[in-house]
């Protein structure tokens, strides 16, 4: 019997979700438990696949969290855990130090696959770990400090990568973070080019925000950005761990409008849900620093042999069965039902906006947010207020979505809605009647 | 065997390759250091002086405190300037002897991999 | 289509140049560590070309449980057909399982969990969780320290070439020479959040900390309520003897970070454990620090595996007794050597051999490459290297080792050089 076994073994439900429940109290984040319950989110999840996934009760949903853009490929996606299964067979993560063929073998499709001279790739875990890497790259090849960043952007939690986050909630406790961090607004070129200065390093941000509230950067801005960074020797970072993998309709967001970064950070999707890689692609001539520095960014569990094979399979998968198209017709099927529900609730809904499948539901006042989420729950739909924006909820469900899925969301949204509608008039009549 | 004018042609040499390399110079520009070169067959000494990245000067004899001593046949230490041997292999074969920290070892062969990457 | 497995081997080193790290390669090649793993087992890796190597890298004691576990491997397939990572917005119930069973098998009070991917992202959260919970500043770590890479470790390393060069750090740290209580003690003001160290210091060249320091450091932050981490990465999970290395002297750190071995080799899978008391600054920021890919499904699912086979097999005690005969090859080796091999510094199967000098350990790591031994010197002290095998280690396979460090040394004194510098 091993660990698993004891886990599938157990049928009884309540039992599991009880236990579950009692250890997140004792052991993980009593409070996190709460707000689960209070956002909707208290789903134990069991079976998962496509764009579902089924409580352990066996409720059905449909994913539009998908931990923001990890499963691009579909939940559980079979023919990724083949690949996987298959690898386990002879590989295990492989010495940090030895040359890994495969580690070689993806750092090869992501040079084919990635836009412009992007060519070389340093692997590591999450996507965060990734920016820190960029960010470092920067600084070393540049021999420049500081980074400019975009107010509400989201780019991880751990040391360089959290002072880039454009949110102070996220970062007061924890002060000082490192210097050489400038917030400016997002989509606003001339904001750059005044907070530039000689000791600029790069500008990093997200061609879409996903966790600011889903808001895709102008094809102009981007092209602004490149030519400002190309005349003063500033390197062009983009954070593609939302928007990478055909989130958007293109394999890379940066594709939309034709500008190529110094460096892509990628994460998320890359190994289709079952394996935590990431990676910072860049340009040969950035490549420099590590002959100066060959070992000066290592890290144990990045890019292992069975990460980079999973990958290897996940871009495969995504290749195979073009799912950067598929997240062009379902974002369009999805944009037209949102459209509509714009149409239908003009005083709910405010905007709504994307790109591809990176969707978002902006309403007037942060409460809805959250109280959305717990409608749609009820009405079959897993999903997430933005972080850095409770007023906007997010749409980001696996790329394989049918199109009965994507009517399905529509269709549940619309009855949350009509709830929240008849909520108001309920409280509108109670004031009136006082 | 190799002369000690003849290591100060090589030197020479090098020191044209490196400090005409935009890239390598872009790369080491935060290597300041004295290395001194011994030849321990014929017993000559020479000081090469880095700042920054460049090679700025090369003399006969050890002058000053140096960062890292390098030690080896004279015609091996010739060779490793004309880019005919693999330094580092030459190295870990006990074949030349670097005293040094093993960071600044990793860049001379960083050098090398520049100018010679076929070697 | 079968390609022969040197040509493999040559378009994978061409690939890794290419696209990877050219550098790299090149050393590892001149170091004759241009190895490119086919089968692994137990102790052993072989080169896809045939050549067998006992594995005394490990990924600095990733593989505490052996190379490609069956028993492990087994479990993560069979979890593979049930789950993905999982999101982790939602409860997890194998997330709830793996900090439960962290809480039952750390030492003293050290009860909540925090998930991460890698070992310095769980090193950022504790210093985070330090700063966030005191609501002071300062963190003091140690000369030649190794956390990791991410901002808030890679401003605790001890160890400057690491730093230099992506300047400014993180600020508001301190660094004091290791096993020092003295200097732990006049660094710290009212301001101090927390003291972090390695129980032994690992890239710092395998330093183990003097259990009256532990004690002392345990006294002082008591008494200035100073928070004190424990960086287990490289320690944990067997390594030293016993489950954790903190277990030696008796003192539970207010945080233990985790990470390595605690994957099975498998999956990638780090933890913060922290006492009950320090949660509260969670209860309040529920959500402000995240990982997408931490404490996912299947990683906790290993790590739990990880955990039984351990304590099932007794690993730690083996561990211990494996080191024991590794020192009775390293007295002699003292004796025959003393001109070379100055010192060995252990702890259960955590080794170090100190040399002469800082050409040595490169130089050693080509000799036994050839000899069928991986190993390479400490990142922070070249003079230093280390030897971490899987735990599981047969005796049979530390004769071998030995033997291999025999032929090598000898070699080394054939050729010279090996003056202190």
């Amino acid at each position: 019997m091993t660990v698993v076994d004891d886990i599938l073994a157990e049928k009884d439900f309540e039992k599991i979700r009880k236990e579950t429940e009692t250890n997140y109290r004792e052991y993980l984040n009593p409070f996190a438990l709460r707000m689960f319950k209070n956002a909707g989110l208290d789903v134990i999840e069991g079976r998962r696949e496509g764009a579902c996934v089924w409580d352990i009760s066996g409720e059905k949903y449909i994913d539009c969290v998908t931990g923001a853009g990890i499963f691009n490929a579909g939940r559980h996606n079979r023919e990724i855990t083949d690949a996987l299964k298959k690898a386990l067979d002879v590989y295990d993560m492989g010495g940090w130090i030895s040359i890994i063929r495969e580690r070689g073998l993806l750092a090869k499709k992501l040079a084919q696959i990635t836009p412009g001279n992007l060519k070389y790739s340093i692997f590591c875990c999450g996507g965060g770990e990734a920016v820190e890497v960029a960010i470092k790259l920067a600084r070393g090849h540049t021999g420049k400090t500081e980074i400019i960043c975009m107010e509400n952007g989201y780019h991880g939690v751990t040391g360089f990568a959290l002072p880039a986050t454009g949110r102070e909630v996220y970062k007061k406790p924890f002060a000082p973070l490192t210097p050489g961090y400038i917030h400016v607004p997002f989509n606003d070129l001339d904001a750059v080019k005044s907070a530039i200065t000689k000791d600029t390093a790069a500008v990093l941000l997200e061609p879409v925000q996903g966790e600011g509230g889903i808001r895709p950067a102008d094809d102009s801005y981007l092209a602004g950005l490149r030519k400002l960074c190309t005349e003063n020797e500033i390197l062009l970072i983009f954070d593609e761990v939302q928007t990478g993998f055909g989130r958007t309709g293109k394999m890379f967001c940066a594709e939309h409008s034709g500008v190529t970064p110094d460096i892509m950070v990628l994460a998320k999707s890359m190994s289709g849900g079952l394996y935590p890689i990431s990676c910072a692609v860049f340009t040969e001539e950035i490549s420099d620093f590590l002959y100066s520095h060959p070992f000066i960014i290592i890290n144990s569990f990045g890019g292992t042999s069975l990460a980079c094979l999973t990958a290897l399979a996940t871009i495969e998968y995504i290749e195979k069965n073009n799912l950067p198209e598929r997240a062009v017709q379902m974002g369009k099927r999805f944009m037209e039902g949102l459209l509509a529900l714009k149409k239908n609730f003009p005083e709910l809904v405010v905007d709504v906006r994307g790109k591809g499948l990176m969707l978002g539901i902006e309403f007037p006042e942060d409460s809805i947010g959250p109280r959305m989420a717990c409608l749609l729950k009820k009405n079959g739909v897993i999903s997430i207020y933005t972080f850095n924006n409770p007023k906007i909820i997010r749409i980001m469900p696996s790329l394989v979505i049918t199109e009965e899925e994507v009517d399905f969301v529509i269709d549940a949204f619309d009855k949350s809605l009509k709830e929240i509608r008849a909520q108001e008039a309920g409280r509108n009549m109670k004031g009136a009647g006082k | 065997m190799a002369t000690s004018d003849e290591i100060m042609e090589a030197l020479a040499d090098f020191k044209e390759q490196c400090n005409g390399n935009k890239r390598l110079r872009r790369m080491q520009r935060d290597w300041t250091k004295v290395l001194h070169y011994a030849a321990v067959d014929t017993g000559d000494k020479f000081t090469m002086t880095v700042r920054e990245g460049e090679i700025l000067s090369n003399e006969k004899g050890a002058a000053g405190t140096p960062d890292v001593i390098i030690e080896g046949e004279s015609e091996t230490l010739c060779n490793m300037f004309w880019g005919d041997i693999n330094p580092t292999q030459m190295y870990l074969k006990g074949e030349i002897k670097v005293k040094g920290t093993q960071e600044d070892i990793m860049r001379i062969d960083a050098i090398t991999a520049i100018i010679w990457p076929e070697v | 289509m079968t390609a022969s497995a040197e040509d493999i081997k040559k378009q994978a080193l061409a690939d890794f140049s290419k696209y990877v790290n050219p550098q790299k390669a090149r050393v590892l090649k001149n170091a004759g560590l241009d190895i490119i793993e086919g089968k692994r087992e137990g102790a052993c890796v072989w080169d896809i070309t045939g050549k067998k190597y006992i594995d005394c890298i490990t990924s600095a004691g990733s593989f505490n449980v052996g190379r490609r576990n069956p028993e492990i491997v087994a479990v993560l397939k069979k979890a593979l057909d049930e789950y993905d990572l999982g999101v982790f917005l939602l409860c997890s119930k194998q997330k709830a399982d793996l900090a439960k069973k962290l809480a039952g098998i750390t030492p003293g009070d050290l009860q909540y969990v925090m998930f991460g991917v890698g070992g310095g992202e769980a090193n950022d959260f504790a210093i985070k969780l330090a700063r966030g919970f005191t609501m002071k500043t300062e963190i003091i770590s140690t000369l030649k320290a190794y956390h990791g890479h991410t901002g808030f470790s890679l401003a605790a390393i001890g160890r400057d070439a690491y730093k230099k060069p992506f300047y400014p750090m993180v600020p508001g740290f301190k660094l004091v020479p290791f096993n020092d209580l003295k200097a732990a003690e006049e660094t710290m003001t009212g301001d101090t959040a927390a003291i972090i160290l390695e129980p032994v210091q690992g890239e710092g060249g395998i330093h183990p900390a003097t259990d009256a320091y532990l004690q002392g450091l345990r006294k002082l932050c008591d008494e200035r309520e100073i928070l004190m981490i424990f960086d287990e990465i490289q320690t944990g999970f067997g390594r030293t003897g016993k489950m954790f290395a903190c277990e030696h002297s008796g003192v539970v750190p207010d945080i233990m970070t985790v990470a390595k071995s605690l994957g099975g080799n498998l999956y990638p899978i780090s933890a913060t454990i922290y006492r009950e008391e320090l949660n509260d600054f969670l209860v309040a920021h529920p959500f402000i620090h995240l990982s997408t890919f931490g404490g996912s499904d299947l990683g906790c699912i290993v790590g739990m595996a990880v955990i039984d086979y351990l304590v099932k097999n007794k690993v730690p005690e083996h561990a211990a007794a494996m080191g024991e005969r590794f020192q009775k090859g390293f007295d002699v080796l003292l004796k025959k050597y003393p001109d070379l091999l100055l010192e060995v510094r252990r702890k259960g199967l955590m080794m170090g051999l100190q040399y002469t000098n800082e050409s040595i350990g490169p130089r050693m790591s080509y000799q036994l490459a050839q000899n069928g031994v991986m190993a390479i010197y400490t990142g922070n002290e070249p003079s230093v290297m280390r030897l971490m095998p899987v735990l599981v280690i047969q005796p049979d396979e530390v004769d071998f080792v030995i033997d291999a460090l025999e032929k090598s040394m000898a070699a080394i004194m054939k050729q010279g050089g090996i003056e202190k510098y």
